[in-house]
């Protein structure tokens, strides 16, 4: 008995990714791909989504000609895979600012975005400190502000102030403070409605990259290992994932990496003729499988 | 050595890009800052320092773009680049005298519209100076997860 159903959309991926950025030390193990993606929820009367992915219109040939992102396809083709249109959406919950899930919040005209406060303060404080600090603002478009900026005028934009419960029904965010962002969040679904809920889905935005980084690599001394990329700390990384997979019972498969490859060998999925991949997290009652 | 792009570049217009990025750079900063202040204004929350500390900021950045932009030689073959750059910091100056208006208790729908449209005429003109040279993008994808091997690969390639 599901509440919600949940897919993972792949839109675009860079194929040849150092595998050191995804996981903190391992400098000379090599590449993997890094799917781009967002998350579709629908349910409770709402149609959700977890990030919105990238401005193509203004970066998509810098990012397909100098690093290598491809197979790029907007949100209209790759929600059409799920039967729902951009417009549909009416909820969007950004796991953080970077360009790469917050840059197309302008394709969702009728959605309501939420987003951590601490993100957006700590974004313009850090710009005030001159140009040697601007790894600390790397990644972030001025524009996408600009596109927040419209939504809260029209009133379709929240800014949440740390952790909160049922934000919608059975979802609930939690900031990860000056991790791989400054606010970063993520958002848990308890699947079931319970508040102690046993079919708990977390979605981490870029608070881990992999599987690896709840797990380690060795299987018979797992451990958790942080991602290669954060403006916050080393220490807050593993202690949030610690604190996503101990939400979940310890069960790592529940906390889902949206940049994870391997995401379409654990869950139920298809390649679209786009050669997308379309993973079917949970489905609810009376909703059809999008992959079978 | 030079770059393969830099080799079709006039030196007058190299040396006017070397001179006008901090410019772009400033501007782009006081864009965010001053939109991510409008964000605060409009969704009722307040920055986490002092309400205005930071667009106290951004009008003095803002102020450094502005002379700097007067400064700067501008040879005929960057001229449409300096237009935009221009409008950039004009439209800039337009968005706080819109957001000191939105700052009121009693601001009107219409002065968030024009608020809005300050924004996004800066927005536009920043973004067509990244179209229109290279060096002036708006995002920094040097430090993004998805670009973060991009300097090894580029270092690698033989120029």
């Amino acid at each position: 008995m599901s509440d919600y159903s949940i897919w993972v959309l792949e839109y675009a991926a860079v194929e040849k990714f150092p595998f050191s950025v995804m996981m903190y030390g391992p400098q000379h193990q090599g590449i993997r791909k890094l799917p781009y993606a967002y998350a579709l929820l629908k349910g409770k009367g709402e149609t959700i989504l977890i990030d919105t992915g990238y401005d193509h219109v203004n970066f998509g040939k810098t990012l397909a000609e100098a690093y290598g992102v491809s197979n790029y396809h907007g949100p209209r083709e790759v929600l059409a895979e799920c039967g729902v249109a951009p417009e549909d959406i009416t909820k969007v919950f950004v796991t953080h600012a970077h360009f790469d899930h917050m840059g197309a919040i302008d394709h969702f005209p009728n959605a309501t975005f939420y987003l951590q406060k601490r993100e957006l303060d700590k974004w313009v404080w850090a710009l005030t400190l001159g140009s040697e600090y601007r790894f600390l603002v790397g990644g972030g478009d001025p524009a996408d502000i600009v596109k927040a900026v419209d939504a809260a005028r029209e009133g379709r934009m929240e800014l949440i102030d740390g952790d909160r419960e049922d934000v919608l029904p059975g979802i609930d965010v939690n900031l990860a403070e000056d991790t791989h962002t400054y606010g970063s969040m993520y958002v848990t679904i308890r699947n079931d409605g319970a508040r102690d809920s046993a079919d708990k889905w977390i979605f981490a935005g870029d608070l881990i990259y992999t599987y690896d980084n709840l797990t380690g690599l060795d299987p018979e001394d797992p451990q958790i290992v942080p991602i290669g990329l954060a403006v916050g700390s080393q220490h807050n990384l593993i202690f949030s994932s610690a604190e996503m997979l101990k939400s979940v019972g310890g069960e790592a498969r529940r906390v889902i990496p949206i940049h994870e490859d391997r995401l379409h060998t654990m869950f139920p999925s298809r390649k679209t003729d786009a050669g997308l991949q379309v993973v079917e997290i949970a489905l609810a009652d009376g909703e059809t499988s999008r992959v079978s | 050595m030079e770059s393969s792009a830099e080799r079709r570049i006039d030196p007058s217009v190299l040396s006017y890009i070397e001179a006008a990025q901090p410019v772009q750079e400033l501007l782009q900063q006081v864009l965010t800052q001053v939109a991510g202040y409008s964000l605060m204004l409009m969704t009722g929350g307040k920055p986490a320092a002092r309400p205005d500390g930071s667009l106290l900021l951004a009008r003095q950045a803002a102020g450094r773009a502005h002379d700097d932009l007067l400064a700067l030689p501008v040879p005929a073959l960057a001229a449409h680049h300096h237009h935009h750059l221009s409008r950039a910091a004009e439209s800039t100056q337009w968005a706080f005298a819109a957001a000191d208006a939105c700052a009121a208790a009693d601001a009107s729908d219409g002065e968030r519209d024009t608020l809005s449209r300050a924004l996004w005429s800066a927005t536009g003109h920043l973004r067509a100076t990244a179209r229109l040279l290279p060096g002036f993008e708006m995002v920094d994808f040097g430090q993004a997860c998805c670009a973060a091997h991009a300097h090894a690969a580029t270092a690698a390639t033989p120029r």
